[in-house]
């Protein structure tokens, strides 16, 4: 009978003939076997996530209370210091400042990139035939680009002498004269283009996820819409939106965690500058940390990242377990 | 709006946006074929002409190029394999089973892919300094490995999610065992699903610096990454060489992203679209 | 089947590579071979590889291919696995390299980052090996019994001991375009002053209007080196030690003087960018295309130019940068590497006998040929009979020369996002006032070289 799957509960239930007088022992083994089924092929990943994540993870937290410059890390010597670390940093103005911006960056892209990937998603379907796949193309292009040459690639168009972007904005006429203008000067126009960079970047995965979540709604809805005669706006508003809710909320939330952390995009145009106006809390711990040595400090951030982007990210966690019942 | 007009607009902004992400890509690999003394002009020259397969050269016979492009392809080959493997056993319970520690474990996952990469380097370091695996090649595979598990798992998941779970329970009662009901109906179906999964696993260790640079010694063991910053010395960068490289280095990616785009977002959005 | 398909053709592919690992690297200049073995003496004859690392651009392959063959026959059995190491992130990567149980044996360490490696332990202590490896018998600079020349020798030492031997120096001049400066008009030994200097530039720039893109004196935005210069002309210093806390002086009178001339040798007509440095791009690149009648840069910069466009062969010739005081040189930074033997290395001996190769007087007079300082106060002095742009360069060095602040946090102000250059920046696209932005400098200057040791 199902009694044994039923408790392991592996898959749906399909009734087999129960063996009548079968020993108690027998039924056990069964068991035992169908439980091993189950957490057998979780070792490898489990061993992996504790041997390969939480070690090191606990490394990270341990180093954190311990003052660990060069010195340390060729001698091998341990320094505790307990929470000095934590408390340089949220005592540090700058840590807050970077914080801030870091949230407030993320914010922006995340946007932009919903926002931006939702438009290209519509465009997809209301396209014909060739410019559809064109565009499908031109999205591939720039999803498979490889960040760091992403990021050379938009350095190079806004050079300020011979970036192609100076010389369009010229020609047009409308925008003044951008010769020799400086993208990088300041840390607002900096990270316009790395944003920009950014976006480009992460439209195509969001824009073809809702292509292909738009396709999967059941035209019987849309065709009910039209009979009752309502426009493309509600359309889009009551039955597309709300269909799509649960993966626009996972598409948010994977944006979320990679353009918090993205760092290559950001040190690889100008590391941080001007004047350390484009620095995140990524940035922030790799220049405390790698070039500035002080590997302590530089956990502590990381620490204090994982722990910020938690935070943020708890009532979408619920909010995403809630609406998939299958998760 | 007439019906007309809207169809010029839709197709205006569809261009609009083609050029808008095309460009970019046309600009690198178009500057790979320029000349030295056409590549930092005023006025950019939109088609290389005439066109050199200097800066090509100049790339590939980069000193120590072919160790670069050997450890690139065995790293990151080794990286997919490892994270499919591992992957898509945690999947398969995870998406077949109902067991205690489940939602727990999901968590784990998700939480997993929080993690800041560059962060954890020391941390890293000391294991592998421990583990005496600095300056080797697995050392990389195990980094970028345990970096691409979560998304892996948490993907493949959502692929497995969306086969019927009828179809093996079908092939058993016909008499198959669970390991044959698994790998003649379920990984067929599952096949573009791990393609599409591998190519984040891919790119993930293809594109790696950091540890790379750091964790390696010998210029023997670096990778392309590395390859693609010699272009940019203390001295200046050599534009044509270094649009060149990046080229090369991006062709892999591209092609294997255009064999199986269509196929890649299928395991988040199964099951996620209320229908 | 799709899948076995790809499986299958990603195990080949595996394999397949994997087997190509068995082939020697073709193009690596040395030999990768021999495994280094227990280390023992080494008048033994068993396989040893010593591992040396260089800066990209410090000697050139053919005189270290020299070197090493020369080496290796006088030490049977030990192959040197050179490698060229480049000076972006260097920082982060030697750190990374000298705390692994097997480092590279000699590294080659910029002179304002010796103190860094020194200070942390990661490097052998030589002091009772200073005669030998050539730096005469006392380590006070100042006397007549200390062989090095005094800035190198003096970043070699940390608390008293001796940590890494001297390499080479180099430090900044004018170099200009011999033939745009017949035709202005302008005679080279008459820019003794800045007042000098700008007229000149100016001059050039009218004489040369109908090329395009053309600056009298190329100087890009970020070039602090040359910021520097014009700071300890006016008797300004970048950064002070009280007491124990380092204290940004960059907002001092003095050091505002000196960036006002910056900003004004900026503005006499340089099409260099201004949010960039003198790698992007290469001012090599922007002289030897004719497009500059001067640069400020580094005497082995003239050979490198001339490599760059066979136009401009033998059309280069050097003078030193004026002060704003006329008559006078302006102090110039003393740059150049040492070279260190990591503390835990197994080779310690044989890089204690390469050290002493490339530091002798042979190897170091072909670094003389390529345009560098060499390590020795003699060496120094014929070389400049011998060599009159050398002798222009080290005269400059001799009426006044400079170091950063010798402390090992000073690495970290160097690496990564470098105040100075912001600070440029900011004055010469006009976003602060030079006071503002020189006491965001000093701030930041501050914060990353008070960190508790």
């Amino acid at each position: 009978m199902v009694e044994g799957q039923a408790e392991a509960g592996i898959g749906p239930a399909v009734a087999t003939p129960r063996r009548n007088g079968a020993p108690a022992r027998g039924r056990s083994a069964v068991r035992t076997a169908r439980r091993l089924l189950i957490y057998l092929p979780l070792l490898p990943s489990l061993f992996a996530f504790i041997v390969l994540l939480g070690y090191p993870v606990l490394l990270a937290v341990l180093i954190s209370l311990q003052k660990m410059g060069l010195r340390e890390l060729v001698q091998r010597t341990t320094v505790w210091i307990g929470l000095q670390n934590y408390a340089a940093i949220l005592a540090d103005p700058t840590f807050w400042a970077v914080a801030v911006r870091t949230l407030a960056f993320t914010a922006v892209n995340v946007g932009l990139t919903m926002l931006v990937g939702t438009v290209v998603a519509l465009l997809l379907g209301a396209l014909g035939r060739w410019l559809r796949l064109a565009l499908s193309i031109s999205l591939v292009l720039a999803w498979a680009t490889p960040a760091l040459t992403a990021s050379v690639i938009f350095q190079w168009l806004f050079d300020s002498k011979f970036g192609v972007v100076n010389w369009a904005l010229t020609s047009i006429g409308i925008f003044g004269d951008f010769t020799n203008h400086s993208w990088f000067a300041t840390g607002l126009s900096t990270f316009g283009v790395i944003s920009l960079l950014i976006v480009w970047q992460a439209v195509p995965f969001v824009a073809f996820s809702l292509r292909a979540g738009i396709l999967s709604i059941p035209t019987e809805q849309y065709e009910a819409a039209r009979v009752d005669g309502a426009s493309d706006r509600a359309i889009f508003r009551r039955i597309t939106l709300p269909s799509l809710l649960p993966l626009i909320l996972i598409l948010t939330f994977l944006s979320a965690i990679w353009d918090f952390k993205v760092f290559t995009q950001i040190w690889t145009v100008r590391q941080g500058g001007p004047a350390g106006e484009t620095v995140t809390l990524a940035i922030y711990a790799y220049l405390k940390g790698i070039t500035g040595a002080q590997y302590g400090l530089a956990s502590a951030v990381a620490v204090v990242m994982v722990v910020l982007l938690a935070f943020v990210l708890i009532p979408y966690i619920r909010t995403m377990l809630r609406t998939q019942d299958d998760l | 709006m007439p019906r007309r007009l809207r169809r010029i607009a839709i197709n205006a902004l569809g261009v609009a946006t083609i050029l808008a992400f095309a460009f970019p890509v046309y600009w690198m690999a178009s500057t790979a074929f320029k000349q030295p003394g056409d590549i930092q002009t005023y006025v950019p020259k939109f088609v290389p002409f005439p066109p050199t397969l200097d800066n090509f050269t100049t790339a590939v016979t980069r000193p120590y190029f072919p160790d670069y492009l050997r450890n690139s392809l065995v790293i990151s080959i080794s990286t997919v394999l490892l994270a499919l493997v591992v992957g898509l056993l945690a999947a398969m319970a995870i998406a077949r089973a109902r067991f205690r520690g489940r939602k727990s474990f999901l968590l784990l996952v998700v939480v997993a892919q929080m993690a800041p990469f560059e962060a954890l380097l020391i941390p890293m370091y000391l294991v592998l300094r421990q583990a005496n695996l600095l300056n080797q090649i697995p050392a990389l595979i195990l980094t970028y490995f345990i970096f691409t598990l979560p998304f892996t798992i948490w993907a493949l998941r959502g692929f497995i999610a969306g086969i019927p779970a009828d179809l093996e329970e079908a092939a058993m009662v016909d008499g198959a065992n669970r390991f044959q009901a698994f790998w003649h109906v379920v990984l067929p179906l599952l096949a573009p699903g791990l393609v599409a999964t591998s190519i984040f696993a891919f790119i993930t260790a293809w594109n790696e610096f950091l540890y790379a640079y750091v964790l390696m010694r010998d210029t023997a063991n670096f990778t392309l990454p590395v390859w693609l910053a010699t272009f940019r010395t203390a001295f200046g960068t050599d534009w044509g060489g270094t649009m060149a490289a990046s080229t090369l280095f991006t062709l892999p990616v591209l092609v294997f992203f255009l064999l199986i785009q269509n196929r890649m977002v299928g395991g988040l959005t199964a099951g996620s679209v209320k229908g | 089947m799709k899948l076995k398909q790809t499986l299958a053709f990603g195990l080949a592919a595996v394999l397949g590579v994997a087997a190509c690992t068995t082939a020697p690297a073709a193009s690596a200049p040395a030999a990768t071979g021999a495994q280094s073995a227990a280390p023992t003496t080494a008048a033994s004859a068993e396989a040893r590889t010593l591992t040396v690392w260089l800066m990209n651009g410090s000697a050139s392959d053919d005189l270290i291919k020299q070197l090493n063959t020369e080496f290796e026959a006088a030490h049977p059995g030990v192959t040197v696995k050179y490698e060229v190491q480049q000076w972006n992130g260097i920082v982060s990567r030697l750190n990374g390299a000298l705390a692994a149980p097997e480092p590279p044996d000699v590294v080659e360490t910029g002179n304002t980052q010796t103190a860094n490696y020194a200070a942390a332990g990661a490097l052998m202590d030589v002091t009772d090996k200073r005669a030998d490896l050539g730096g005469g018998t006392s380590a006070d600079s100042t006397s007549a019994d200390e062989a090095w020349l005094g800035g190198l020798n003096d970043s070699s030492i940390w608390d008293g001991k001796l940590y890494a031997v001297p390499f080479y120096a180099g430090n900044r001049i004018v170099i200009y375009n011999k033939d745009q400066f017949t035709a202005a008009g302008i005679d080279p030994a008459s820019i003794t002053s800045k007042a000098a200097l700008i007229d000149a530039a100016k001059k050039l720039q009218t004489a040369n209007k109908s090329i395009a893109d053309y600056s009298g004196l190329y100087i890009p935005g970020q070039n602090w080196y040359a910021l520097m210069s014009f700071i300890e002309d006016h008797g300004g210093h970048i950064a002070v030690n009280e007491g124990g806390t380092w204290k940004g002086t960059l907002d001092s009178a003095e050091a505002q003087a000196g960036i006002q001339d910056y900003v004004d040798y900026f503005k006499a007509g340089s099409t260099g960018p201004a949010d960039n440095d003198e790698a992007n791009p290469e001012q090599a690149t922007v002289m030897a295309a004719g497009k500059a009648g001067m640069m400020i840069a580094n005497l082995w910069e003239l050979g490198y130019t001339e490599s760059k466009d066979a136009a401009i062969k033998g059309k280069l010739a050097v003078f030193a940068i004026p002060s704003s005081t006329a008559g006078k040189k302006a102090p110039v930074f003393l740059g150049g590497s040492n070279l260190g033997i990591a503390a835990g290395s197994n080779n310690q001996d044989l890089a204690i006998d390469w050290v002493k190769l490339l530091t002798g007087e042979k190897y170091q007079k072909l670094m003389i040929a390529a345009g560098n300082v060499p390590n020795s106060k003699n060496l120094a002095a014929t070389a400049t009979s011998e060599n009159a742009n050398l002798a222009v360069a080290a005269g400059a060095a001799a009426a006044g020369s400079f170091v950063t602040p010798q402390d090992p946090r000073w690495a970290s102000v160097e690496s990564g996002a470098n105040p100075l250059k912001d600070m440029l920046t900011k004055v010469l696209t006009g976003k602060a006032s030079i006071a503002d932005a020189a006491k965001a400098a000093d701030d930041e200057i501050a914060a990353r070289m008070n960190v508790a040791q």
